[in-house]
């Protein structure tokens, strides 16, 4: 196989495992919970801040050394506090639009982005700035076909095992069950005394927090972060969920992979390729949504006359 | 999601001197209102001003039977209202005082009263998400400087040229739309967005990155708009020029949504707004009267793409990202979907007040994003909310 | 109050044929929802399709107004296939219809409700609207001169309220507007899905009344009535379709229906019909 070949689906890979960690988090809250989170990829996109702050603040403290046990500190750290930070914007904003016409949530969650946005680069110290962001893993291992970088080999790991936590949370414990039964229907659900609030508070923090890994690691494979990443980001992960069938955690998958192959083959081979990679994914989007206006896997609603 | 606002029919309201007294006693005081906006220098001031406003918005609105008549006042003295607008908008840069930051703001202000015309059309009538209208006003942009820069073609052709360009983009934005749903759509209409706003990005003939530069000045019977107005001694700068053609504008989109509004093509909107199945039911052809809610967006995005190029005669992709298309979305939203006069106002509230709150300069985005939150949980329905059909006049 | 307690109105019509289905069948994936049904009806005509729920008798209606293209078969309106046709043109043709879930247009007026329903017979596009304002506007004024008179002969409670939001009315009233609508656009064949179903006994005699007026009034007009309730079944059509999975198991008088051993199964079950 050739080198460039294995090089390209390595990227392939570790892109598309990036995207489906920001994909999942909006499938589950548009598809499961029928919640339009527009700021969701902003949300994603604070982790990396996070991170960085804690890292700082870690580093300080234990003065200079584990460097390895400072960074995966400050990673879980940001984790969480996005998880809560998701949990928190839902119960301040967001749950205010739940029974709202769909217009409204839309257009709140995008102002919430743009609050968010506004708020990292005023409250991070030269928030306007790109910072440096490490790379979660250095190296590379050699094989056969080439180097295979450590951050891709980690990146495709922690998200397969991401999503292997997340359908067996889904499918498998009581918790679970109550989000599904609160995505089919809310109302039948309450009668069974699935107290909503909960539901939406545990969707939010998994929602969030995978978005917040993926933030992690979108920002450690390009090596830098920036403010304003949360709006390709999120244009990204929603995109793919959207390909993939909202609500089909599987579909997301499946599309974030699609676009990421469209990223790696635009980026390699076609000439002056990076700067119209957005072009041809956003093609892609509207081809699919052509032939399969629910998304590649998604049910299309049948309204009954 | 309805409130059931239920509207006695219309009584004989005592007719012309009460009605005309009402209709110039609003317009006065909304022109007054306006001015002093314009002009206020302190922060203190602009909210002061509109402390003022919602006060007497939300006085107003409490009391229905006011309302009422205030709007039965304006439907009744028709040519008047029509007159007094006229007049009030000629006159304005005179009041205005010359000051040409202000104008500035009114232009800017029109052009986004207009852009949100347009997209009310899709998401106030037919409740049809549409991310693209910024790309729409980008094309009508683009056109306009091409034709301009290197064909020569006057800035009144172009206008014309650009609209049919941009209406053609907005029946191919419209036609994939047509078997989407709800989030889906609005995926379909982002897509679009970002694909116009990379090409412009990313072709060298639109200039790339560094967009069109050197887009010469309109003209009108040898009278060039760089040149300022005089009349009778007193002059006004050159931006008055494209003030008028702004409120020109303002004036054409408003007269067609009122025009679309109360014609068939309104009903069938917002009928397959409400009920898609019945609306088939009842003979609509639902796709094609979305497609022609695209067009219509799109044909009025352009024409103001137009005068934007001439206006700032430098305009780059970045004039017209996603974020652009966001803006305006907000601003029908807070206005007021379906309502001509609610979503003008909330362009123009929208668009000026980061503008006067120069005060919080870097904070203005930020403040901006928290009014639209704030706004949307307080007031839902936006300044002015849809009202119920006419019949009886 | 018994089903025998409405004059019955059986004179015989022999108006020529206004619509006709023949074979119609509908595959939904491995479910057949209906099979080989044959259906007729004649100008000034009432036919009353019942049937157990799950029957077909809203897919039936469902093919007959292009909401669905059947998988078999085709329907002809006055001799006219009405095969591969959308359902806004099938409207236009002359077939209206009111819905099991009154579908009004909630967030606007009675009077819009109903001039919308005029919209296959008006012609106004977005270019006459926009150059030709004066045009635009007669049109819209004869609408709603004509909406009023409809609402007006409908029910002149309605009529008063003309300019209260449709999403405001009572169910009784959301029928009738609803039925208001569907005449607005001067059809051939009004297809009436379980009108009375949310009704008490007082509003489904109103119902009943108001039908029959509508009848008077418009003497060559078709219906179409999917019902459960009998006592509408027993007083308003001349004929009454039996469905079952499906299929077509009885088409004839009332009387003479619910007498089928296969009704009566389909009904009670098997173990009643020999009772």
């Amino acid at each position: 196989m050739h080198d460039a070949l294995f090089q390209q689906l390595i990227n392939w890979l570790t892109l598309g495992c990036i995207y489906s960690l920001l994909a999942l988090g909006f499938s589950l809250l548009f598809g499961v919970l029928q919640v339009i989170h527009f700021s969701h990829g902003d949300v994603a996109m604070v982790a990396p801040f996070i991170a960085l702050a804690a890292v700082q603040a870690l580093a300080a403290a234990l003065g200079g050394s584990a460097p390895w046990l400072v960074l995966g500190l400050a990673c879980l750290v940001a984790i969480a506090a996005v998880g809560g930070l998701g949990v928190a914007l839902d119960r301040l904003v967001i749950s205010r639009f739940r029974n709202a016409p769909a217009m409204m949530p839309l257009v709140a969650t995008v102002a919430l982005g743009i609050v968010i946005r506004e708020l990292i680069r005023h409250l991070y110290p030269q928030g306007s700035n790109p910072h440096a962001f490490p790379a979660i893993a250095q190296g590379a291992v050699p094989t056969p076909f080439g180097p295979l970088p450590l951050i891709s080999v980690v990146s495709v790991l922690v998200a397969v095992a991401l999503v292997g936590v997340l359908l067996y949370v889904l499918h498998h414990t009581p918790m679970g069950m109550r989000i599904r039964a609160v995505s089919q229907d809310r109302e039948t659900a309450r009668l069974f005394s699935i107290a909503p609030g909960p539901v939406f508070r545990n969707t939010f923090f998994i929602a969030s927090a995978t978005g917040a890994v993926g933030g992690i690691f979108l920002a450690s494979y390009a090596g830098v972060v920036r403010f304003d990443f949360g709006v390709q980001a999120g244009l990204i992960g929603f995109s793919a969920a959207v390909v993939g069938g909202l609500g089909r955690l599987g579909g997301a998958i499946v599309g974030s992979l699609l676009i990421a192959a469209i990223e790696t083959i635009v980026q390699g081979y076609v000439p002056n390729g990076t700067s119209y990679r957005l072009v041809f994914v956003f093609a892609l989007v509207i081809l699919v949504l052509i032939f399969r206006p629910a998304g590649l896997f998604g049910v299309q609603k049948m309204e009954k006359v | 999601m309805q409130t059931t606002t239920i509207q006695a029919p219309p009584q004989a309201a005592p007719r012309s001197a009460g009605s005309a007294a009402i209709v110039l006693g609003v317009a006065l005081a909304g022109a007054v209102l306006l001015r002093q906006f314009l002009l206020a220098e302190s922060w203190i001031t602009v909210l002061a001003l509109l402390a003022c406003f919602a006060v007497a918005l939300v006085a107003v609105q409490k009391r229905p039977l006011v309302e009422d008549r205030i709007v039965a006042a304006f439907g009744q003295c028709r040519p008047l209202a029509v007159g007094t607008g006229v007049v009030l908008a000629l006159v304005f840069p005179w009041v205005l005082g010359g000051d040409s930051y202000a104008m500035h703001l009114m232009i800017i202000a029109c052009l986004y009263a207009v852009l949100a015309l347009a997209l009310n059309f899709q998401l106030g009538s037919a409740n049809i998400p549409n991310f693209a209208t910024g790309a729409s006003y980008g094309i009508g942009a683009y056109a306009s400087a091409l034709l301009a820069i290197h064909f020569g073609v006057s800035f009144w052709i172009c206008l014309l040229v650009a609209a049919a360009v941009a209406t053609i983009f907005g029946f191919l934005l419209g036609l994939p739309s047509m078997r989407t749903r709800d989030s889906y759509q609005a995926l379909v209409t982002i897509a679009f967005g970002i694909v116009v706003h990379q090409l412009l990005m990313n072709l060298e003939w639109t200039g790339g990155a560094n967009g069109l530069v050197g887009i010469p000045s309109p003209t009108l019977f040898g009278h060039s708009f760089n040149d300022p107005i005089t009349l009778w001694g007193h002059s006004l700068p050159g931006q008055a020029n494209f003030y008028y053609v702004a409120v020109a504008l303002l004036g054409l989109a408003i007269v067609s949504a009122q025009r679309l509004h109360s014609s068939r093509v309104g009903l069938a909107w917002n009928a397959l707004r409400d009920d898609e199945i019945a609306a088939r039911a009842c003979g609509i052809n639902v796709t094609w009267f979305k497609v022609k809610a695209f067009a219509v967006d799109a044909f009025l995005a352009g024409f103001a793409g137009t005068v934007y190029a001439f206006y700032v005669s430098f305009i780059s992709p970045d004039n017209f990202t996603f974020l652009v298309s966001v803006t305006i979305m907000t601003l029908v939203i807070a206005g007021g979907m379906d309502n001509t006069l609610g979503v003008i106002v909330g362009a123009f509230l929208l668009t000026m007040l980061p503008e006067k709150l120069r005060a919080f300069s870097d904070y203005r985005i930020l403040f901006y994003g928290l009014v639209v939150i704030a706004f949307l949980i307080i007031r839902p329905r936006g300044i002015f909310p849809q009202r119920v059909r006419n019949h009886e006049h | 109050m018994s089903i025998d307690s409405h004059p019955t109105h059986h004179a015989a019509t022999a108006g020529p044929l206004v619509l006709e289905g023949r074979g119609l069948t509908m595959r939904f994936g491995g479910l057949t929802a209906v099979q080989g049904v044959d259906i007729h009806l004649a100008a000034g005509e009432v036919l009353g399709i019942i049937g157990p729920n799950g029957a077909g008798k809203s897919t039936l209606l469902n093919l007959l107004t292009g909401i669905y293209q059947p998988t078999e078969g085709e329907v002809l309106l006055q001799g006219r296939s009405l095969k591969g046709m959308a359902a806004h043109d099938i409207a236009g043709a002359g077939i209206a219809r009111t819905f099991q879930t009154s579908r009004l247009f909630g967030s606007l007026s009675v009077l819009d409700n109903v001039i919308i329903g005029m919209h296959a017979r008006t012609r106004c596009g977005v270019l006459t609207a926009l150059l030709r304002p004066a045009v635009s506007r007669a049109e819209m004024k004869r609408c709603a001169e004509r909406a009023c008179a409809l609402l007006q002969s409908v029910s002149s409670d309605l009529h008063q309220r003309r300019n209260v939001l449709a999403s405001s009315l009572p169910q009784a009233d959301r029928r009738r507007l609803e039925i208001a609508r569907a005449l607005a656009a001067e059809p051939r064949i009004v297809l009436l899905d379980e009108p009375s179903s949310g009704m008490d006994d007082r509003d489904t005699d109103a119902l009943i009344a108001d039908i029959q007026r509508l009848r008077e009034g418009n003497p060559a007009l078709g219906f179409i009535i999917i019902e459960h309730d009998m006592r509408l079944i027993a007083t308003l059509p001349h004929r009454v379709m039996v469905l079952d999975y499906g299929r077509k198991i009885g088409d004839d008088s009332f009387e003479a229906v619910r007498r089928l051993p296969r009704v009566q199964e389909a009904y009670l079950g098997r173990k009643a019909s020999h009772a």
